[in-house]
């Protein structure tokens, strides 16, 4: 999933200081499960805008609702009733989801109430990792089903680098497994540590973010 | 400027809400108290939506956490406390508007202590800064 992380208050008081009603839009979607953008979520950062502002003795009305999801132009539509009377969007789905906000109310100053993190997944309740930088070519399946892109800190196809000791990465101070360790003790579990030898000479890098600004198109499901 | 205290408490923890009315010597300070079905029913977003209505104080009684009735809920709720007063804080309203206390059902002494410290919170801490802010938009419509 996508994961997300709130803003601090103080910034998004900022970028609604103009403003006296505002819709505060979250997503059912990836930031509902990293509890950054769901219904509670909202709510919260309503109640703290609101709170804010009326101390400061400037009161603010805020509109709320959760989006079944926020990068589907069709869930941004049960917003239009919220956005004619309200003068801005906070959007706290994903970066996605105030684009698309910005796509359907082109006269309506929309901004993000999250800063977007990364592609990855729970470690523990509260804890969330990266585990995929979206290259657009995935090669994991070389790699006992690890991602050496997203995880180790120099990218390499043929590691480990000489910075590798005691199964740890030299980044972090100790405290990052170094996955090439980890690529050879699953490697060495499925019997294929011969293919660790196999020497990969390049990585398509032309369908990562090198590449432009990407569309992924499926014809047959093309309208 | 008149004051008011919102108290959620569990049914466990107090089962007659109208003690907590008949222990309150807040004089002029207004209580509401609230029945839950247990502390933890009680989200961070409901703490802040009630003191952004404004109130001036908001507690939460439940039963010590060995004693909860659903086991992990009292120590749930005091979980969501602690990162209510961090929101409290950081948008610069005194976390001490919100505050929690657990007791063993049925020990009145102990609900007497609460409902006595909770008086002396409100009056120690005194009117939201929401109730004492004027509003520009009030101020503005009064020309
Ligand atoms: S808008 Fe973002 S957070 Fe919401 S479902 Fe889509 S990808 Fe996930
Ligand atoms: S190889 Fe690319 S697509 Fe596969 S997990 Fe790593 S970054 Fe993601």
């Amino acid at each position: 999933m996508v994961i997300g992380e709130a803003k601090p208050v103080a910034e998004i008081l900022e970028m609604i200081k103009d403003f006296k009603k505002v819709v505060v839009a979250g997503c059912k979607g990836c930031v509902t499960v990293c509890n950054a953008g769901g219904e509670k979520e909202v709510a919260i950062l309503a109640s703290e805008l609101r709170i804010a502002r009326k101390a400061a003795g400037n009161d603010l009305e805020t509109l709320e609702y959760t989006c079944e999801r926020q990068c589907d132009p069709e869930y941004i539509e049960p917003l239009d009733d919220l956005v004619k009377d309200a003068e801005a969007i906070v959007s706290i789905a994903c970066s996605v989801g105030p684009q698309y906000c910005t796509a359907r109310y082109p006269f309506v100053p929309v901004f993000p109430g999250l800063n977007t993190m990364s592609i990855g997944g729970a470690l523990e309740h509260g804890v969330w990792k990266e585990f995929c930088q979206a290259c657009g070519s995935c090669i994991i399946g070389d790699f006992g089903g690890l991602c050496p892109i997203t995880r180790c800190a120099k990218q390499l196809l043929n590691g480990p680098c000489g910075g590798s000791s005691e199964g740890l990465c030299e980044v972090g101070k100790g405290s990052i497994p170094c996955i090439w360790q980890l690529i050879y003790d699953r490697m060495k579990n499925l019997g294929q540590l011969h293919k660790m030898q196999e020497v990969k000479l390049y990585k398509n890098w032309s369908t990562s973010r090198d590449g432009g600004l990407r569309t992924t198109i499926r014809e047959e499901l093309k309208q | 400027m008149s004051m008011e205290v919102v108290v959620f408490a569990c049914q466990q923890a107090v089962p007659e809400p109208d003690a907590v009315k008949s222990l309150w010597r807040g004089g002029e300070v207004r209580l509401r108290v609230l029945p839950e079905p247990c502390s933890s029913k009680m989200e961070a977003f409901q703490l802040l939506r009630t003191l952004a209505t404004p109130v001036d104080l908001v507690w939460v009684i439940g039963c010590e956490e060995q004693l909860c009735r659903y086991n992990e809920g009292s120590h749930r709720a005091g979980g969501r406390m602690a990162y209510t007063k961090k929101y409290l804080a950081e948008i610069g309203l005194e976390p001490a508007r919100v505050g929690r206390s657990v007791l063993t059902p049925g020990d009145e002494s102990a609900l007497a202590a609460i409902i006595a410290e909770i008086s002396d919170r409100v009056q120690a801490l005194g009117a939201s800064p929401l109730r004492r802010a004027p509003n520009t938009a009030a101020r503005r419509s009064a020309k």
